[in-house]
């Protein structure tokens, strides 16, 4: 995973964090039970004293643990919401974009991502949207839960029936970002991926209007087979 | 006339009916107790099966070994065996024969509504593998709805998955009703709470667990069948129902079955430390108290689980805050259990040994959920191998190393016999090399590569391939230790070194008894004077010992403790 959104920047720091901690709390305890066990490993001698602890010492081993537990509780809380921050459109993005984000409808459906762009344009599979500018996916499902994941634009977010969901994002290189489905959604689950593709706005634009035309051309086709009574 | 007369030996009364009908009519809390581990032992074995076709499937990338549906298929088997068939009835096996004799109990206090406990879990594990023969679920581990509805699983997989998971679950919710009954009913005279040992405790806490959260799942799996077979609508959205619902239900189950499993570890290394050490537990207070905040905590943090599905973010901190709140019980837990180890003789013996890797393995495991509780870390590590693999170093670690260390420790009371010791070494050290050549790598996978759970294949040239080849060798050879100890029971009941009432110098009355207990567990009964009662008597003894050494003549007879 390489973080290419200010949003995945932050999560990016707190799993750093995230991985310190465990390291901390790992090596701390298998230290103390190696040191314990080497050191006081013995099949015979004196019976040992038998001592017991008070309940001072129980307190202020509780106090450092919830200190230690307060803090990254804290730290959490400051990233998250550094994370979920909505990032505003930069110079290099889509102009129209720079007020209101660029809003995606995206459906997750067995077996694939749907993507409808605001001009009525839409994609199958893979996402197109412009560099620099704030994306807003607001994800749902036509059938059953998915989650989208594309690691280095955004964190996971499940799509699921009958509720709305939403990931923001803003891309900060030209690109292609492979991205999968993260829960388990029936048999070709493990098929159900996506891509990103990052273009400059004018390129986005034009993709869009390509688009457009496409769908329309092909609809146009449909009717006019119709009308002439063949089955398309 | 010197033709002496013929004797007639009897060796206790004839049996009236063959060993095994004798044991599965029994209500005895001890019968009851070793069908339950066996059988768990048994799909523990089922539950390798399934993992190693898992593992082999994803052994190199794009493999058609399994077709996605047989994976998918072998998946929700693992899940159910692994939680259902084999963690809960193995904690649960280990309380109910041990908890009644820890409290000096000559029985249980409702022996029929345990032993039809033991009998809804053979069903439900009877359902579910019988459903594996001809249809089984394809939803996964947790079945989420609307996966697990009928218009996406129209077969009656899902179907028999509940009904085997519902069954299993009554069964435990029983047998828990059981034990809570006799904890609080059947002690012995002196036997207050506050003597009551930390695995009895640990008895009670797991029993208050699965009361509430076994109910919790009962209603969810009742809900569920209803959707599919009455047309309702519990967890259809648009008709009035939430496919949340399931989530939030099923996590608080889960999330409390994964408390019990680390609580029953605990609780029985808690046993296993201070014996070995032959000193007392550090501080007992600070450890039963942990063991409940676990419990409590542990429950609340089920939206652990749910941290990228849409809920407000308010309980996404709730969530988190409960599943950090989590590390000063159990930090109190392990700093108690390596502060009763410093200072003591330890006598290093398969029961601690297997004591040391389940807690290695479950700090291990739960320091990284620490990450998984962190929200936003969250949503970029949950449903990796990231996940897999922290999951199963924390349970691995509680149910296999904690419940072999359980066996180990408990193995002659329940046989009268001593488990080899050289295979438990064997089998120790192949299954901490399997464990870490096994999940190590996933953690990687998952943590740097994103490559996400239950998925039947995975693409190559996306750096998953060495990762994945790694674990699946692993994991053979985690299989291939975990076979070793199940290899040593077995053998061990036979032919292991024949072992008193007392082999590791235990405090608790479990001790007391005879190895294997009486039907009726006790002749007789020490007065409980304090926490550690066979402690008192040896001490007791070795009082007269001193006595009679220093003043032959004047020796005076004492009551024993």
């Amino acid at each position: 995973m390489a973080p290419h959104s200010p949003g995945t920047d932050q999560i990016d720091t707190l799993l750093w964090i995230g991985f310190a901690a465990s390291a901390i709390v790992i090596v701390a305890v298998l230290g103390a039970l190696l040191y314990a066990v080497r050191r006081y490993r013995g099949e015979r001698g004196a019976e040992p004293r038998q001592l017991t602890g008070g309940r001072r010492l129980q307190f202020r081993v509780a106090a450092t643990l919830t200190a230690f537990a307060a803090a990254i509780f804290v730290v959490s809380i400051v990233f998250t919401e550094k994370a979920r921050e909505a990032p505003v459109t930069g110079p290099d993005g889509l102009e129209a974009a720079s007020e209101e984000p660029l809003r995606i409808e995206t459906t997750g459906q067995q077996w694939l991502w749907r993507y409808d762009y605001p001009n009525e344009a839409f994609s199958y599979y893979k996402l197109v949207v412009p560099v620099d500018t704030e994306v807003e996916l607001e994800l749902a499902s036509t059938d059953v839960v998915h989650t989208w994941d594309v690691p280095d634009l955004a964190g996971k977010a499940d799509a699921v029936p009958g509720k709305t969901n939403h990931v923001f994002f803003r891309a900060d290189e030209e690109g292609d970002y492979l991205g999968q489905s993260a829960t388990l959604s029936g048999q070709a689950y493990a098929a159900m991926r996506t891509e990103v593709e990052v273009v400059s706005p004018e390129e986005y634009e034009a993709f869009v209007e390509q688009r457009k035309s496409d769908i329309q051309a092909a609809q146009d086709r449909v009717v006019e087979l119709i009308e002439n009574g063949e089955t398309p | 006339m010197s033709a002496g007369r013929a004797e007639l030996v009897v060796d206790g009364f004839p049996p009236r009916r063959p060993r095994w009908a004798q044991i599965a009519t029994s209500p005895d809390h001890k019968d009851v107790g070793r069908v339950l581990i066996a059988a768990s032992l048994g799909f523990l074995f089922m539950a390798l099966v399934e993992l190693l076709l898992m593992r082999l499937q994803l052994a190199i990338p794009e493999n058609t070994f399994l077709d996605p549906v047989t994976f998918n298929r072998v998946l929700s088997l693992y899940g159910a065996t692994a939680i259902f068939l084999f963690a809960i009835p193995l904690a649960l096996g280990f309380f109910y024969y041990v908890a009644p004799l820890q409290i000096g109990a000559r029985g249980t206090a409702l022996p029929r509504l345990g032993q039809l406990g033991l009998w809804f879990y053979v069903a439900g594990a009877t359902v579910l593998y019988a459903g594996f023969l001809f249809t089984p679920s394809e939803a996964g581990v947790n079945p989420l709805p609307p996966l697990s509805e009928l218009a996406f699983l129209p077969n009656n997989g899902v179907d028999a998955w509940a009904a085997a998971c519902g069954l299993a679950t009554l069964g435990f919710v029983l047998l828990a009703i059981n034990l809570l009954a006799t904890l609080r009913k059947l002690r012995a005279p002196g036997m207050a709470w506050r003597r009551l040992p930390v695995f009895s405790w640990a008895a009670a806490i797991a029993s208050w667990l699965l009361i509430v959260t076994g109910a919790v799942m009962l209603a969810a799996i009742t809900m569920l069948l209803i959707d599919r077979n009455f047309d309702g609508i519990f967890f259809a959205d648009g008709a009035g129902g939430a496919p949340l619902l399931w989530q939030h239900l099923s996590w608080i189950f889960y999330s409390g079955t994964y408390m019990l499993i680390l609580v029953f570890a605990l609780a029985a290394i808690a046993e296993i430390v201070p014996a070995a050490a032959r000193k007392p537990l550090f501080n007992r207070d600070a450890v039963i108290g942990s063991l409940v905040a676990i419990a409590v905590l542990g429950t609340l943090a089920w939206m652990q689980n749910m941290l990228t599905a849409p809920i407000g973010l308010g309980w996404m901190y709730f969530a988190m805050l409960m599943s950090l709140a989590l590390i000063v019980p159990f930090g109190l837990v392990f700093f108690n259990l390596v502060a009763t180890m410093i200072g003591g003789t330890l006598r290093l013996r398969a029961p601690l040994l297997f004591s040391i890797g389940a807690l290695a393995s479950i700090v291990i495991g739960l320091g990284a959920e620490i990450s998984h509780s962190m929200v936003a870390a969250a949503w970029q590590l949950k449903n990796t191998t990231d996940a897999t693999a922290a999951t199963h170093f924390a349970l691995v670690g509680g149910a296999v190393f904690g419940g072999f260390a359980a066996l180990h420790w408990w193995f002659p009371k329940l046989t009268g016999r001593t488990m080899g010791e050289t295979l438990a070494r064997f089998s120790f050290w192949t299954m901490v090399a399997g464990m870490l050549i096994a999940f190590v790598p996933l953690f990687l996978a998952g943590g740097i590569e994103g490559q996400v759970i239950d998925a039947y294949k995975f693409f190559a040239g996306e750096g998953l391939d060495a990762y994945n080849l790694i674990a699946t060798i692993g994991a053979f050879v985690l299989a291939a230790g975990i076979l070793m100890s199940v290899a040593n029971a077995i053998l061990s009941r036979e032919g292991g070194v024949v072992a008193g009432h007392d082999p590791w110098g235990g405090d608790s009355l479990d001790w007391f008894a005879l190895s294997p207990p009486e039907p009726h567990n006790f002749d007789v009964l020490p007065d409980v004077r304090s926490a550690r009662p066979l402690h008192d008597i040896r001490e007791a003894i070795g009082h007269r010992a001193a006595r009679a050494e220093s003043a032959p003549v004047e020796r005076e007879s004492q009551p024993v403790a």
